[in-house]
């Protein structure tokens, strides 16, 4: 466009020109990202500040102003009721208890099984890594029938144990560990080994410490698993001091006809059972981002 | 490692992670540190309530008969009853005594979990009817606690708003629809229903027609009498003057009745607790649901006690099925949440204390129940889940496909 | 041999007690996996070949062989198991097809959108990933409020003018709707009497109900946060110079998306896809807490019906027989994939389990957060 004029000061004027209508484009690029990354975080954040402000309105409320973003009136009548009519603290108790005891047990034989894999040398270590790369090819939702079958036949069921057990490995997990352990140079553990220290010892001590990042990594992600599993809990107990968060709120979703649609109060329920795991999320959040990035939720 | 490296806002985040996981370990700590239930014998019961009105009744019931007996009697409250007693029963564990529908009678009873009650002491005294309810290859398998039948439950305030008197409650189909028509008015819809056979099975009684044949072998859900019944149903959706309680978003006709979202609904009983706790400034009345070609006709919904094969103490959950089924308790609950007994002699005084509920026992005398058929409960769910679709499909479809899965069901 | 006798110095006189420690410490692990997947399975085949009704132990008296009964009672024998089945499988279907590549497309444009240098970068990296870590009951609780009849979601339709349709309570199929539109409102009667696996050839194209759509909503809205740090990690590992080289070809941005960035993004691209089709076949909590099928069985899916079949119906041989039925789905759903998206130069790379690409993926990513 510019190259038709002869003379130079017309030129320098249209490469000026042109870089300046370069710098608006990229001006206008930039505020369209700004306007839809905006727009985009509008609609999912949007929902969960819908969802707290209802916790705290009446139902009538709710029902004839679900926008309004101002309770009028403002109650916390839903989380009496929950404390009261239903067994809210009770669906807390057995959730942490669950979740803590997966939690932390699953990091530990997680870790254990990891490092026999990725560093001990054995027959049938092989075909050990194989059966794990199977197993975790299995979808879960097929499983439940079996797992309901074998906790009934091992005498497990309506207890914490067969609510529990079953959850205690996931293969993911010893695959995170197993790769986390392979990337450690082998020199750390040789001088150990010649001061003759034991393997536990070895794993124990001088390795495990040494994994913070990948079980910080798997504690998050069972955590965020077991707290959120409901499937598991649904066939392993039936009663309703067993109840778990899920369940339990769940349950308040799907039943008792009859007494209004109770937003309020479902609603409350939600929002405090994501607490915990907004927590986390909130602490933990680039590493969430990055581990996520591999074992992606179920 | 290198706390000097560690941020204020980082080290304040960990803090705050190691608080929100101590907390939980905490409560977990405390819950498995109290001490696990008492292992003596207790019966077991496990009931779906209506409400926290049933949930006391039959608290205080067990209670009494406790202190009477020296034996403790755990009530459970389902949240979901039918899950529930499948998972006990299906895990060797089940409770000792439970609510029992008599659409599940027949399936349980054919895979052998319950225990017949033919020696029940009280067996006499219930309703003929009812016995017939639970008896599945010519033994008794639940103990009739009390039954509702449905009725035509109407809004005072609409009826008056729309010029109608005692005189126009409606006899006939006819007269329903027109009522309907007329009640149709200011926003409110005539007539709402669920989407249910347990509800619009009226209008097949009514057409002459039911899901079997007499002799129960045959499955007649797809008579011409029953697609005459829903093809009144379907002209007065398409006039508009009824609308079922999905296309209202409510959960059942006592919601939108009470919402004010209809003037008039199909229900039973226990609508009687749901208006006065949530809807207490709506003035109703119940009356006999209108005759259809083949005359009067009401579906009826019993709950019984059933008793556990599995169940270690079977002569003491006998004696309490007994005792809860006797005049006393069944006339507490009927006051307590507004059931009808089940033991014959109670019905004097039930009619005298209710009056205002005389069009549900009324109908006791024509209303019908489910039959003991083994999986029926699971066609019927199917049944309801295709009458959600009424309004956009063909009565006709629907019907001939509940019909074959009810006669592959009864051939088995 | 001479590896053997190197490693053997290295590492003097200790392989013996390797062998205990090694199975000692996978021991927990094979117990769990052995009891709760590899048992547990063979006795779900076992009750899938039986007539186990949920009295007593199913191997025990109550049981017997009834050979391939339960499964001829899904696939090919009219009746109630039957139709439920296909309609399931309809339902789950249609939501697998709508959602998998939309939420891959908006993960993936999600992703692009984060990794552009801009401010604030990580607070829309977090707002768009907090849905995938809150629980399912939750978010449907949450769903179900915002798309109830006189929820937020009609309630803004109603400021545009427009009436919303009853959602959750709407068994009408999308594609009827839109056919209805156009007035098309009865079936030819040619759709109308052909039956496959119990539902008619009209019914099985009616597309998702308007109740699924809600679902399918829910899923991209929980989904795309997850899949988009899948993405936005491929992202970063392209070379800047590509993108570089490509911009002085004078490339659009959309030119150069489409012919620089997607295809090195491939292997992701088919991870997703794949995860996807695996999830989204095993819906189940949403279904529980939501609808349990509800409206017209239009949101029924395979596994919620096993589920129900098994706990609700006591014929734990049909659900146990839809259980296998249904991974059987998913293998072919997830070889299928493979099939159509292998790219023959790299056949050889690509023949890798399935698992493994995830776990992979994984690796690199567990490895880059260790050593920040």
């Amino acid at each position: 466009m510019s190259g038709s004029a002869a003379t130079a000061v017309p030129q320098r004027e249209a490469r000026l020109r042109s870089e300046s209508s370069a710098v608006r484009r990229r001006r206008i690029g930039t505020a369209l990202t700004y306007s839809v990354l905006l727009a985009i975080a509008v609609v999912y954040i949007f929902p969960f500040v819908i969802a707290v402000v209802t916790a705290f309105k009446t139902e009538p409320d709710a029902t004839a102003n679900p926008l309004s973003l101002v309770p009028s009136p403002a109650t916390t009548t839903a989380f009496h009721q929950l404390y009261k009519d239903q067994d809210f603290l009770v669906w807390v108790k057995n959730s942490a208890i669950v979740t803590l005891s997966v939690t932390f047990l699953r990091v530990f034989l997680d870790s254990l099984a990891g490092y026999a894999l990725a560093r001990l040398r054995f027959r049938g270590r092989g075909a050990a890594f194989a059966t794990i790369v199977a197993v975790m090819a299995v979808p879960g939702v097929v499983l439940l029938i079996p797992k309901f079958l074998m906790i009934r036949q091992l005498g497990m069921y309506d207890t914490y144990y067969g609510m529990i057990v079953p959850l205690l490995v996931d293969a993911a997990g010893v695959f995170i560990m197993k790769n986390f352990f392979e990337s450690i140079p082998v020199s750390v553990e040789e001088s150990a080994r010649i001061d003759g220290a034991s393997i536990f010892r070895i794993y124990w001590s001088i390795v495990l410490p040494m994994a913070r990042p990948a079980l910080v990594t798997i504690f998050i992600l069972s955590f965020q698993g077991s707290w959120n599993e409901l499937a598991q809990f649904i066939i392993s107990a039936q009663s309703t001091s067993l109840n778990t968060l899920t369940k339990g709120v769940a349950q308040l979703a799907s039943g008792q006809l009859g007494v209004g649609n109770r937003y309020p109060l479902k609603l409350a329920a939600s929002v405090l059972m994501t607490i915990p795991v907004a927590i986390l999320f909130f602490v933990f959040q680039r590493r969430i981002m990055n581990a996520s990035a591999g074992a992606v939720k179920e | 490692m290198y706390p000097h490296r560690i941020s204020r806002t980082a080290r304040w985040r960990l803090a705050l992670a190691a608080v929100t996981v101590g907390t939980l370990a905490v409560t977990a700590g405390v819950a498995l540190g109290s001490p696990a239930a008492t292992k003596a014998t207790t019966i077991t019961a496990l009931i779906g309530s209506s409400g926290p009105a049933e949930t006391y009744a039959v608290k205080n019931a067990a209670s009494a008969w406790s202190k009477q007996t020296g034996i403790a009697v755990n009530v459970v409250v389902a949240s979901d009853l039918g899950q529930q007693l499948a998972q006990g029963f299906a895990s060797g564990n089940p409770p000792d005594i439970f609510y029992l529908g008599n659409d599940q009678v027949a399936t349980y009873a054919k895979t052998g979990v319950l225990a017949p009650l033919d020696n029940l002491k009280n067996v006499k005294s219930f309703y003929p009817s009812l016995r017939e309810a639970y008896t599945y290859k010519g033994h008794l398998y639940a103990a009739p606690k009390d039954f509702s039948t449905l009725a035509l439950v109407i809004n005072t305030a609409s009826w008056k708003g729309a010029h109608l008197t005692a005189k126009s409650y409606p006899k006939t189909w006819q007269q329903l629809a027109s009522v309907a028509k007329k009640l149709t008015r200011n926003g409110q819809v005539g007539l709402c229903t669920n989407p249910e056979f347990h509800r619009l099975g009226v209008f097949m009684l009514q057409s002459g027609g039911w899901l079997v044949s007499k002799n129960g072998k045959t499955a007649t859900v797809n008579s011409k009498a029953n697609i005459a019944a829903f093809n009144f149903v379907k002209s007065m959706i398409k006039n508009g003057s009824m609308k079922l309680t999905n296309q209202l978003g409510v959960g059942w006709g006592g919601e939108g009745f009470g919402k004010k979202m209809c003037a008039m609904t199909i229900e039973g009983n226990w609508i009687a607790g749901a208006m006065k706790a949530d809807y207490p400034t709506v003035g109703w009345k119940a009356v006999e649901l209108p005759s259809g070609p083949a005359g009067k006709g009401t579906l009826q919904y019993d709950g019984g006690w059933g008793l556990a094969q599995a169940s270690k103490n079977k002569a003491d959950a006998m004696a309490l099925i007994t005792y809860l089924t006797q005049t006393k308790v069944e006339m507490g609950n009927a006051k307590a949440f507004g059931v009808m007994p089940s033991v014959k002699a109670d019905r004097k005084i039930w009619s005298k204390t209710y009056p205002q509920y005389a069009a549900f026992l009324a109908a006791a005398d024509y209303s019908k129940s489910i039959p003991p058929v083994p999986n029926i409960a699971t066609v019927l769910g199917d049944f309801n889940q295709q009458l959600q679709g009424l309004p956009n499909t063909d009565p006709k479809t629907i019907l001939n496909r509940i019909n074959s899965e009810l006669q592959s069901i009864l051939n088995q | 041999m001479l590896k053997s006798v190197t490693r053997r110095l290295r590492e003097p006189g200790i392989r013996g007690h390797e062998a205990g420690a090694g199975w000692l410490f996978l021991l927990p692990v094979i117990v769990i996996l052995g009891l709760f997947l590899v048992l547990p399975i063979a006795m779900a085949v076992w009750v899938s070949f039986s007539d186990w009704n949920g009295n007593g132990s199913p191997l025990g008296t109550h049981a017997h062989w009834v050979g391939l009964q339960n499964y001829r009672h899904l696939l090919t024998t009219p009746g109630l198991d039957q139709n439920n089945f296909g309609e399931s499988l309809r339902n789950n279907f249609y939501y697998v097809i709508l959602v998998v590549p939309v939420q891959t497309a908006v993960a993936l444009l999600l992703a692009v959108f984060v990794n552009r240098r801009v401010k604030f970068v990580g607070f829309f990296r977090t707002a768009f990933y907090f849905p995938s870590v809150t629980s399912s009951v939750a978010i449907t609780i949450l769903f179900l409020f915002l798309f109830s009849p006189s929820g937020v979601i009609n309630k803004l339709l109603s400021y545009l003018g427009a009436t919303g349709p009853s959602w959750m309570y709407d068994p009408r199929g999308l594609f009827h709707v839109i056919l209805g539109q156009f007035g098309v409102t009865n079936p030819p009667s040619s759709l109308a009497n052909g039956l496959f696996l119990g539902v008619s050839y009209w019914d099985w194209v009616s597309g998702p109900s308007i109740a699924m759509c809600v679902f399918i909503l829910m899923a991209v809205f929980t989904t795309s946060g997850t899949f988009m740090l899948l993405f936005l990690a491929a992202l970063q590992n392209i070379d800047e110079s590509v993108n570089e080289a490509a911009a002085l070809d004078g490339a659009t941005e959309w030119r150069k998306f489409r012919h620089v960035t997607v295809p090195m993004i491939r292997p992701t691209i088919f991870t997703v896809v794949t995860l996807g089709l695996i999830g989204t076949w095993q819906i189940f909590d949403q279904i529980y807490t939501g609808t349990q099928g509800s409206p017209s069985n239009t949101t029924l899916t395979p596994a919620f019906l096993s589920f129900n079949t098994s706990f609700n119906g006591n014929e734990w041989g049909v659900g146990a027989a839809l259980a296998f039925i249904l991974f059987a789905i998913i293998v072919f759903f997830t070889v299928v994939t493979r099939l159509a998206t292998r790219n023959p130069d790299r056949l050889s790379r690509r023949r890798r389990f399935l698992p493994t690409t995830t776990v992979q993926s994984g690796q690199s990513r567990v490895a880059t957060g260790g050593s920040r």
